[in-house]
């Protein structure tokens, strides 16, 4: 894991006790809310229906042992014995008190972590592919690549007042999972023809109320030029991307009403006054940060065999191939049966952060399906650690399952949302669990988002429910064959809205098409683009 | 840098201002403030950071007078808008003390103030402890031994700086005998002796070199700068920015390790040159810093090596036309710019690369 050094440490002090001086001119009334505002967002701290909520980042989803018990320590201490881990691999606490944030922030620096630009119109944590580093299928580690973007775009002077939030996301490999096609810019490391490592630039993706998957900008960008090409980009957004309507303001507005080609090549000409000066990033840089993310040690053996079928269960869904031997990759998955996506509890994050410590290289990650990850556990150690994880009521086995909802907190923490977003989950969970489907259905990924802004990824879900205000009622709109990773996809809507009830119902109903109606070893989004919308449609609108 | 926080604007000196607005596209902008000597951006709403973008372009385009902020900004504000290019601001609320603060004491990106970024800073720090250790192994090693140790160390990032000039062959004998594939950079200024261009390409066919770049000045700057040839004569740094280190700075581009073929009898500021050497941003190599000219000499003779044709008629060092003549001293780099206290062309100046960048700005 990358460690600061004296620069980096300096830098986030002097923010938390900069932030410290802003809060006390903020409750002692020196600061309205209003001068206020701009000056919280920009250290994650938002004022949501109930109370400010704190935002805390966890740079590209990557915490040590040490740093999870701190995130514990905070839940207990100023929380209310819970964190609630994001979409955007962060942790939010919602009940935090305004004096004691400054105090937080001061904790969290003590582990190398800080809530700096977490909000506000400005580069946000920069996202990855959560099996980094441990996944057999990687052309190369993107975290150096995400270590030196989180320097870079940290207090960047000409861009922290952008027309909207902006969003980085890395993978190492061609599966993605870091969603590259639906973010502001979407890099994919690659080799050219000679072997040197470069990345594959997009731009342009996103989704909230305008859904688009990014543009290709360039094939291949030697890695030296990756700072300068982020900031021709960055300076042509910030120049051009519209200001006068917050919901044009994001550069996938840009990108599209430019036309990609136009768009690419100002961002050429821009790069062509930007490459090899100061920007040039320095070899011994990566060198640097990458010694921090060297290859792990193999394990001390291969897991030993065990008759136990829960296990088994959790075994074949949950635990993923490492690329070093003895080693494996184990989701931790926080989407027990009616329970809140992505809520864990001080002492799960003990104990995973415990469990991590014994047998995993002390390294976790978050991922954006909301769920936890030991990237690096000693295969030997599998039982064990399944024992563990099952104490701690964390061995759910359902990790890509149906029951892996996603979803974002909803009307009943968010002042944006038209819809509840949790209670939905919970019951499509219960639903999915009672149906008895998820075993056959495999792998289906189902997001929920309380309104147009998506945070609940519904677009890129194989099956999407949006919560809409109608008159009064919270109605649920269904979206079928989206994808995040890879192919990116937006999904179609099927019908009319429905009711809360209907539409669990109607979460049923498209597993069950998609059961029936499939060839072997076809998946959900491959059914569906074969049979069209129909066959889901009549079992969702006509049972 | 420190910012200057006016109350008003009759507080600054300078009466004649021009002033542009956030919406002004770069191109626009440059327009506006040409040939100005102070400019103000006009920010309508803190939350418009357009100005910064309009500010850094300005300055990175070359743009040197005075730039103030005015309008609805924030005391928070004021590391990005000093690292944005700006020099002064008139807020619209100037009475917050907070607009006394100091900024953060380092940055994570290069900006217009001029410091460097942490990971350039890390990074010098870096190459200055590797030339030290370097040096501390092979300050008595031959120029075989020095250039296998760089090429051992910085393979992929490594290039040959060559003037193909009366010493020039030996270092490329070397390399061409070690590492043939390395890049050998050549400055072709469109002022150099036609001799040295037909040795150039005898030496690459004799030796095998398989990587030889060429490095042009810019057209543009030729035209702008040097449209009647006569540079060398009006202001012969000039010439040698435009030809020299500008090219170089360009070319430099991917090599952070540079071979040259200084020597210290060379004499001047080469006089305490070591093998290896961090000049403020890229390591040079100097396989021959120690020896001596006779030494050098018996080198080269046994190398085999053809001579520059010039030498025969008495030029003991080649550089551009204009600037070199025959010469019965006792040093190797006599007759380069004669009659003038100058020894150096500059592309070996971190200071002079560093001004070069702008020249052709300075236009603005």
């Amino acid at each position: 894991m990358y460690r600061y050094d004296e620069i980096d440490a300096d830098l986030v002090k002097q923010r938390t006790d900069e932030f410290r001086e802003q809060v006390e001119a903020r409750l002692s009334g020196q600061l309205s809310e209003d001068a206020f505002k701009p000056l919280r967002l920009m250290n994650g701290v938002y004022l949501q229906l109930h109370a400010y909520m704190l935002r805390v980042a966890i740079p590209y989803g990557v915490l040590s042992s040490d740093q999870l018990r701190m995130l514990a320590h905070i839940a207990r201490t100023y929380d209310r014995g819970y964190g609630h881990f994001t979409t955007r691999q962060n942790i939010q606490y919602n009940w935090p008190a305004l004096v004691d944030i400054p105090e937080i922030l001061d904790q969290l620096a003590t582990v190398e972590m800080h809530a700096i630009q977490t909000s506000g119109n400005c580069i946000r944590n920069t996202t990855t592919d959560p099996f980094a580093g441990a996944s057999a299928d990687e052309v190369a580690d993107p975290r150096p690549w995400c270590e030196l973007i989180r320097q870079w775009s940290t207090f960047h002077p000409e861009f922290s007042f952008l027309p909207r939030k902006f969003k980085i996301a890395v993978t190492g490999s061609e599966a993605d999972r870091a969603a590259i096609g639906v973010h502001d810019i979407g890099l994919r490391l690659v080799r050219d023809e000679a072997g040197a490592l470069g990345f594959a630039v997009y731009a342009g993706g996103g989704q909230g109320r305008t859904p688009r998957i990014a543009a290709k900008l360039r094939d291949f960008l030697p890695w030296r030029d990756l700072l300068a090409y982020l900031t021709a980009i960055l300076r042509v957004y910030n120049l051009a991307g519209r200001r006068d309507n917050l919901y044009k303001a994001r550069i996938k507005i840009l990108v599209e009403s430019m036309g990609a080609e136009a768009f690419t090549r100002d961002v050429e000409a821009e790069f062509e006054t930007l490459k090899g000066g100061e920007l040039a990033v320095p070899h011994e840089e990566v060198e640097r940060i990458s010694a921090f993310f060297a290859p792990v040690r193999p394990g001390t053996g291969a897991a030993a065999q065990v008759i136990d079928p829960h296990y088994r269960r959790w075994k074949s869904v949950n635990v993923k191939p490492h690329q070093v031997a003895d080693r494996a990759i184990v989701v931790i998955s926080l989407k027990p049966v009616g329970g809140t996506p992505g809520d864990a509890t001080d002492q799960q994050m003990e104990a995973v952060a415990d469990i991590a410590e014994r047998y995993g290289l002390s390294e976790i990650r978050v991922t954006k399906e909301q769920n936890l990850v030991l990237p690096h556990i000693d295969a030997a150690a599998l039982p064990t650690v399944f024992e563990a994880l099952k104490d701690a009521g964390l061995a759910t086995a359902n990790a890509g399952l149906a029951g892996d909802i996603v979803s974002c907190p909803g009307l009943d923490y968010c002042n944006l949302a038209n819809a509840r977003s949790i209670p939905i989950a919970q019951e499509i969970s219960r639903a999915i669990e009672a149906s008895g489907l998820e075993e056959a259905a495999g792998e289906v990924s189902i997001k929920i988002s309380g309104c147009i802004n998506a945070c609940g990824h519904h677009h890129v879900a194989n099956i999407g429910l949006l919560g809409v205000d109608k008159k009064g009622e919270e109605v649920y709109q269904l979206t079928l064959g989206g994808v995040a990773d890879g192919e990116a996809a937006i999904g179609e809507i099927a019908g009319r809205a429905l009711s809360a009830d209907d539409a669990v119902k109607g979460v049923i109903a498209s597993l069950r098409a998609y059961v029936t109606h499939r060839e072997a070893g076809e998946s959900f989004v491959a059914t569906l683009k074969r049979t069209g919308l129909e066959p889901f449609k009549e079992s969702i609108y006509d049972h | 840098m420190t910012i200057n926080v006016a109350l008003k604007p009759s507080d600054l000196d300078t009466a004649e201002r021009v002033e542009i607005d956030t919406a002004t596209s770069p191109d626009e902008a440059l327009e506006a403030v040409t040939g100005q000597d102070a400019v103000d951006i006009r920010f309508a709403s803190f939350k418009d950071g357009r100005g910064f973008s309009l500010a850094a372009v300005l300055r990175a385009r070359g743009y040197a007078g005075q730039l103030r902020a005015v309008g609805d900004l924030l005391p928070d504000q004021i590391d990005h808008l000093t690292r944005s290019g700006f020099d002064a601001v008139t807020p619209d609320k100037a009475d917050d003390p907070r607009w006394q603060r100091t900024g953060f004491s380092h940055a994570y990106q290069p900006d217009a103030a001029g410091a460097a970024p942490a990971y350039r800073q890390r990074t010098f720090a870096a190459r200055k402890a590797k030339v030290d250790a370097l040096n501390q192994r092979y300050r008595d090693a031959s120029p075989d031994e020095i250039l296998a140790a760089a090429q051992a160390e910085f393979r992929g990032r490594i290039a040959m700086l060559s003037s193909f000039g009366t010493e020039s062959a030996a270092g490329l004998a070397l390399l061409a005998r070690s590492a043939p594939d390395t890049p050998v950079l050549f400055l072709d200024t469109k002022r150099h002796f036609a001799q040295t261009l037909s040795y150039r390409d005898a030496l690459i066919e004799t030796l095998g070199l398989k990587q030889v770049k060429i490095l042009e000045p810019d057209p543009a700057d030729e035209s702008k700068l040097d449209a009647d040839n006569r540079l060398y004569q009006r202001d012969s740094l000039a010439c040698c920015d435009i030809r020299k280190v500008k090219p170089l700075a360009r070319g430099l581009n991917g090599y952070d390790v540079l071979i040259t073929g200084r020597k210290r009898y060379h004499g001047g500021d080469r006089t305490r040159l070591d093998p290896f050497e961090f000049d403020g941003e890229r390591i040079k190599v100097n396989p021959f810093a120690s020896l001596s000219e006779q030494a050098f000499a018996a080198l080269f003779r046994s190398l085999d090596l053809p001579a520059h044709p010039l030498v025969a008629q008495g030029y003991p060092s080649v550089g551009c036309w204009p600037c070199t003549a025959p010469a019965e001293g006792n040093s190797t780099r006599d007759g380069r710019w004669a009659g003038s206290d100058r020894t150096e062309c500059g592309i070996f100046d971190s200071a002079r690369t560093t001004r070069a960048r702008q020249a052709s700005y300075r236009l603005i």
